[in-house]
C-alpha cells in the first residue's frame, strides 16, 4: 500500500492529533497506554470517531460512534470515501502526486451508497457522512486499528479500505496522522522484524529475491537459502491434513490461539514430533515429544520491538527457575546439534548486530546506541547517527507511489442461520492476556475477570430464556463451550461477544476458521452461534442468578 | 516558534517560553523548589502549597506551579526570602502533626518513598501537638494490589486527579469534609466494586507514600535493585523497573514521566501481573516423552539430541517440507531471528512464522 508494515505514526504523537478515527480496537482493554494518550488528545480536544460493534468505552466518550454490525467495515469505510469525494473533500495534489490507482477506485465507489450503507452496516446514514467530513477536513487524522479489523475473511480489504481513506485524503506523512495498526503482543513487530515470516527474511527483504537469497545463504555459509513457505493457517491445515509431520513451537499455545481448535488438537495426537519450547504447560504442550523450558522476559537480555517500530531493552533481573535456560541459547544449542555451524553466541548483543549488519532497515541500531536511547530507536535507522523514524513516508510513501485497491464488500464466511442464530465476536478483556497463561497466576486479574462470560443483549436473553449470571451452552457448527451470561447493553441486538482466554472452555472451539485470503489469518470476530440454557444451572429469581455469579466456577 | 524571554530566579536571569509556569523555568534551571502536588501529567492545583514563591508585585506568595512566568518577573524561593523559608516552616510542621512519624519524629519512610520526609529534613520544623484527625480508609478493600494509609495521607489529590485526568475512570475522589476529608470511591466500596481498573497509576503519582503496592508493602526503595526493561505484555512497548530483591521481583515500578514512551503510566498487567515469573507451575527441567508415553524429565544434553534427532528424521523420511517453525512474538527479537535462522539455514525450509499470524 505504502510500503512498510508498521504503524505510520508514533504514539507519543497521538496527543497533539486532531482527529482520531478508532476502528476494531478496543484500546481502553487491549492497548491501555495508548489508550491514556488519546484520552489526553481528547482532553486538549481531539474529535475521536470509534467504529465497533460494541458500545465499548471508547465508543460511549466518543463524538460519533458507528456500531456497525460485525463484518461490514468494508462497505461503511467504502460509504466514507464516497462522501468524501461527493463532498470534495479529496487532497487532489496529494493523489497526483503521490498514488496510482485512483481513476478506478473513484469509479468503483459510486455504487456504496449512504441508503445501501445504512442497509448493510446499520449505521444510520447521517453518523456515516458526519464521521467521513470530520475525517477528512482535518490534517492530523490518524486511523487507529487492530485485529477487529483483520481477524475477518475480508481481513485484507479492511486494510485496504482503510489505506484508501488514507490516501485519498494525504493524511500520510503527516505528524499525529496516518494509519496505525496497534500491536498485541510485545514483540509481534520484532518477530516480523527478525524474519519469522514465511515471505520475508529479517528485515523485510522478500524470500522470492534471489538476491536475498543468495545474501543470507552466503553470511549463514549455505550457499543460496530457502524461499518462501508456508503461513502459520497453512501449517496448521497440513498438521490436520497429515502433510506436516513435526512442528518446532516456541512460546506458543497454538491450540487455544487458532479458530476452530478441536480439529488442530485431535491431529497434533497424531503428529510424528513436535518441540514446544515454553515457561508453562498450555493445551498444546500435553502433544509434545520434547520439552524445553525457557526463560520469561526477566530473565534473559535482548529487544523487543514494540507497536511503533521502536526497538527497546530487555534486561536480565532475575535467575531462571531450576535448569529452565534463555531461548536463545536453547536454539543455539539445537542448531549445533543438528550439525549446523550456529556461531556461541555469548550474547544476544551479538545477534542483534549480526542480524542488522544484514538488515538495512536496523543497520544503525546496535547495543550501545540503545543504552544511550532510553525512548529506544524507531526503524528505519539506517547509519549509527541516524536518529530513526517518528513518522514514516515524510515527503513521499516510501514504496515511490501509494496504491489504491478496489474493493468490493463481501459477507462474513458464517452468517446467521435458523439454526445458528446469532453472531459471536471474540475478543480481550484488560485483566488477562491473551491464552492467559500469565495473567490468570495473578490475584488481582483474577478478582477483576477470573471467568469466561458471554455478553448477551438483554431482549435476546429474553427470548432465549435466560438470565444474568447464568451458565449458558453456546454452540456453534464446530463446537460447543459453557461461560456465564453477562447481560449487556454493549452489544446490539443479535450478536454476542466473549474473551478468547479462558483455556477450560475456550471460544476458539467455536470460531470459524475460514482464513483471509492473503494472511490466512482466521475469521475470529464473525460466525454463527446458539445459546442453549443450562437447565440444571438455572436460577429464577435475580439474587439466586446473583449468587451463582459468585460462586466458584465448577467446570 | 513559541516566544521566549527573561524573568529572575533568586537573582539569577532565566530563560522562559511563553506559556510556561515559574516552577517548569525553575525546574529547568536546576533551582530546586519544593511540591507535593505537582505531577507533569496532571494539570496544576495549586493544593500542597509547598511550592509557594515570592512574586515581585505580589502581596501574597504564589503557587509557582500554577503561575505563569512573564517578562522581567522577579522571583524569590526560599533559598533567597526568608518569607518563603518561613512559610515552608510552619506549612512542613503543619503537615507533620498530622501524618505518622518515625521515632526520630521525621515523617516515616515507607516502600513508596515519602517526599515530605526529605522536605522535613531540609526545614527548621515546629513542634505541633498531633491533629488526630478522623480520617477512614477503607477497611473492607479486598483488592490484593492497592493500599491506602489516610494517616500518610497529605490530601494533595495528586492520585485523584490522576484517575480522573489520565486514566479517566474516576473510581477515586476527594470524600468527605474538614478534617474528615479522605480519598474515598462512591459508597466507600472496595476497588474491586469501583470502575477502578488497578492501575496502580495513584501508587506511582502519590508523593507520601499513603497509596502503596500491598504486595511489597514493607520494602524500602533502598532494599531493592532497579532493572530498566520491557514490559512484556501488549505491543505498547512500556518502559519498566523491576524492582529486586534476593534474586525476586518484589515490585514494578514506572520510570519517570516524559522519559519513555508510556510517560510514567503502566497498566494492571505491567504494574502488578508479575507473579507468573516466580509460579509454581513452571516448566524448570527438559522432558522426554517416554516409551510409557508420559513425559520425563532429563538432562539438557539428552533433550537437545532426542529434539535434533526427531526432527531431522521427519526431515530425511518426509522432506523439509514437512517441517514447521512456529515462532513466538513473545520472544525477543534475537530469538526469533535465531528460530528463523534454524528453520532456513539448518533445516532448509522456508516454513517459518510467529503466532501473531492470527
Amino acid at each position: 500500500m505504502f510500503g512498510a508494515g508498521a504503524m505510520t505514526n508514533s504514539i507519543p504523537e497521538i496527543r497533539d492529533t486532531e482527529v482520531m478515527f478508532v476502528i476494531g480496537s478496543n484500546t481502553t482493554e487491549a492497548h491501555p497506554i495508548i489508550a491514556m494518550e488519546m484520552k489526553v488528545a481528547r482532553q486538549r480536544g481531539a474529535k475521536l470517531i470509534v467504529a465497533d460493534p460494541r458500545k465499548i468505552w471508547l465508543a460511549e466518550h466518543a463524538d460519533i460512534h458507528m456500531q456497525l454490525k460485525p463484518g461490514t467495515d468494508v462497505f461503511l469505510l467504502n460509504a466514507m470515501a464516497k462522501v468524501i469525494v461527493d463532498e470534495g473533500l479529496v487532497d487532489k495534489d496529494f493523489i497526483e502526486k503521490h498514488t496510482e490507482g485512483w481513476p478506478a477506485l473513484r469509479d468503483n465507489l459510486a455504487k456504496f451508497t449512504l441508503e445501501e450503507a445504512e442497509k448493510v452496516t446499520k449505521v444510520p446514514a447521517a453518523l456515516i457522512r458526519e464521521a467521513a467530513i470530520i475525517y477528512a477536513s482535518h490534517k492530523r487524522a490518524g486511523i487507529y486499528y487492530t485485529l477487529g479489523i483483520t481477524e475477518h475473511t475480508h481481513g485484507t480489504d479492511n486494510v485496504y479500505s482503510l489505506a484508501n481513506l488514507v490516501l485519498m485524503t494525504g493524511h500520510l506523512g503527516v505528524r499525529s496522522a496516518g494509519m496505525n495498526p496497534l500491536r498485541g503482543q510485545n514483540n509481534v513487530q520484532g518477530a516480523n522484524d527478525s524474519g519469522c515470516s514465511p515471505v520475508f527474511y529479517p528485515g523485510y527483504q522478500y524470500c522470492n529475491d534471489e538476491s536475498v537469497r543468495k545474501k543470507f545463504g552466503e553470511a549463514w555459509g549455505i550457499g543460496e537459502g530457502p524461499g518462501p513457505g508456508k503461513n502459520l493457517n497453512e501449517m496448521m491445515k497440513l498438521v490436520e491434513h497429515g502433510e506436516m509431520h513435526a512442528l518446532y513451537i516456541m512460546g506458543e499455545d497454538i491450540v487455544i490461539s487458532e479458530p476452530n481448535c478441536s480439529v488442530l488438537e485431535e491431529s497434533l495426537k497424531n503428529i510424528e514430533f513436535l518441540v514446544c519450547q515454553d515457561i508453562f504447560p498450555n493445551m498444546t504442550t500435553p502433544f509434545a515429544h520434547v520439552i524445553l523450558p525457557g526463560a520469561s522476559f526477566a530473565e534473559k537480555d535482548g529487544v523487543f520491538t514494540n507497536s511503533d517500530r521502536r526497538v527497546q531493552r530487555v534486561r536480565k533481573a532475575v535467575s531462571s527457575p531450576g535448569n529452565a535456560r534463555p531461548d536463545w541459547e536453547i536454539l543455539g544449542d539445537f542448531a549445533r546439534e543438528c550439525g549446523y555451524d550456529m556461531p556461541k553466541y555469548e550474547h544476544p548483543g551479538e545477534i542483534y548486530a549480526e542480524m542488522a549488519a544484514l538488515s538495512p532497515k536496523f543497520s544503525g541500531i546496535s547495543y550501545e546506541r540503545l543504552e544511550k536511547n532510553p525512548r529506544g530507536l524507531q526503524w528505519p535507522c539506517t547509519t549509527p547517527d541516524d536518529p530513526g523514524a517518528e513518522y514514516l513516508h515524510q515527503g513521499a510513501p516510501l514504496r515511490g507511489k501509494g496504491e489504491f485497491s478496489t474493493v468490493d464488500y463481501r459477507e462474513s464466511a458464517e452468517l446467521p442461520d435458523d439454526d445458528y442464530p446469532l453472531i459471536l465476536s471474540t475478543g480481550r478483556v484488560l485483566y488477562q492476556y491473551n491464552s492467559a497463561t500469565q495473567t490468570r497466576r495473578d490475584e488481582g486479574t483474577n478478582a477483576k475477570a477470573g471467568e469466561n462470560f458471554i455478553e448477551v443483549h438483554p431482549d435476546d436473553a429474553e427470548r432465549i430464556g435466560i438470565v444474568d449470571g447464568e451458565q449458558v451452552k453456546i454452540v456453534s457448527r464446530r463446537g460447543g463451550i459453557k461461560a456465564k451470561v453477562w447481560l449487556s447493553g454493549r452489544v446490539q441486538l443479535g450478536c454476542v461477544w466473549m474473551p478468547m482466554h479462558f483455556a477450560e472452555e475456550a471460544a476458539n472451539r467455536l470460531t470459524n476458521d475460514a482464513g483471509d485470503i492473503v494472511t490466512g489469518t482466521g475469521e475470529y470476530k464473525v460466525c454463527a452461534v446458539n445459546l442453549i440454557p443450562l437447565k440444571d444451572a438455572r436460577k429464577s429469581s435475580g439474587s439466586a442468578a446473583l449468587a451463582a455469579a459468585r460462586s466458584p466456577k465448577s467446570a | 516558534m513559541s516566544e521566549t524571554f527573561t524573568i529572575k530566579i533568586d537573582g539569577k536571569d532565566c530563560t522562559a517560553l511563553q506559556g510556561e509556569t515559574v516552577l517548569q523555568v525553575a525546574r529547568r534551571e536546576g533551582i530546586e523548589i519544593p511540591t507535593l502536588c505537582d505531577d507533569k501529567r496532571l494539570d496544576p492545583a495549586g493544593a500542597c502549597r509547598a511550592c509557594l514563591v515570592e512574586i515581585d508585585g505580589q502581596r501574597r506568595l504564589q503557587p509557582s506551579c500554577a503561575w505563569k512566568a512573564a517578562d522581567g518577573q522577579d522571583v524569590k524561593t526560599h533559598k533567597a526570602s526568608e518569607r518563603v523559608q518561613r512559610h515552608q516552616d510552619v506549612l512542613v510542621s503543619l503537615y507533620m502533626a498530622d501524618h505518622k512519624l518515625d521515632c526520630e519524629g521525621l515523617p516515616i519512610e515507607t516502600g513508596n518513598g515519602n517526599d515530605l520526609r526529605a522536605w522535613a529534613k531540609d526545614c527548621s520544623t515546629l513542634k505541633l501537638d498531633p491533629v488526630n484527625a478522623p480520617r477512614v480508609a477503607r477497611p473492607g478493600d479486598k483488592n490484593p494490589y492497592i493500599e491506602f494509609d489516610p494517616e500518610l495521607c497529605v490530601l494533595c489529590a495528586r492520585c485523584t486527579r490522576y484517575c480522573d485526568e489520565v486514566e479517566a475512570v474516576n473510581a477515586i475522589a476527594l470524600t468527605g469534609r474538614g478534617s474528615e476529608t479522605t480519598i474515598g470511591t462512591a459508597g466507600m466500596r472496595g476497588l474491586l466494586d469501583t470502575s477502578c481498573e488497578l492501575c496502580g497509576g495513584c501508587i506511582d503519582t502519590c508523593p507520601t507514600g499513603a497509596l502503596i503496592e500491598k504486595k511489597a508493602a514493607k520494602t524500602l526503595p533502598e532494599e531493592v535493585e532497579k532493572v530498566r526493561t520491557t514490559c512484556n505484555y501488549c505491543g505498547v512497548g512500556c518502559q519498566m523497573d523491576l524492582n529486586i530483591k534476593d534474586d525476586e521481583i518484589v515490585r514494578v515500578t514506572s520510570p519517570d514521566p516524559g522519559t519513555t514512551v508510556n510517560d510514567g503510566n503502566l497498566c494492571i498487567k505491567g504494574r502488578f501481573a508479575y507473579d507468573f515469573v516466580h509460579h509454581k507451575d513452571r516448566f524448570t527441567e527438559p522432558m522426554i516423552r517416554g516409551e510409557d508415553g508420559q513425559l520425563h524429565p532429563t538432562t539438557w544434553e539428552k533433550a537437545i539430541a532426542f529434539a535434533a534427532e526427531g526432527m531431522k528424521k521427519v526431515a530425511q523420511r518426509h522432506g523439509p517440507e514437512a517441517l514447521g517453525f512456529v515462532s513466538s512474538s513473545r520472544c525477543t527479537g534475537e530469538e526469533n531471528y535465531l528460530m528463523q535462522k534454524v528453520a532456513r539455514a539448518a533445516f532448509k525450509t522456508g516454513n517459518i512464522h510467529q503466532c501473531s499470524a492470527t
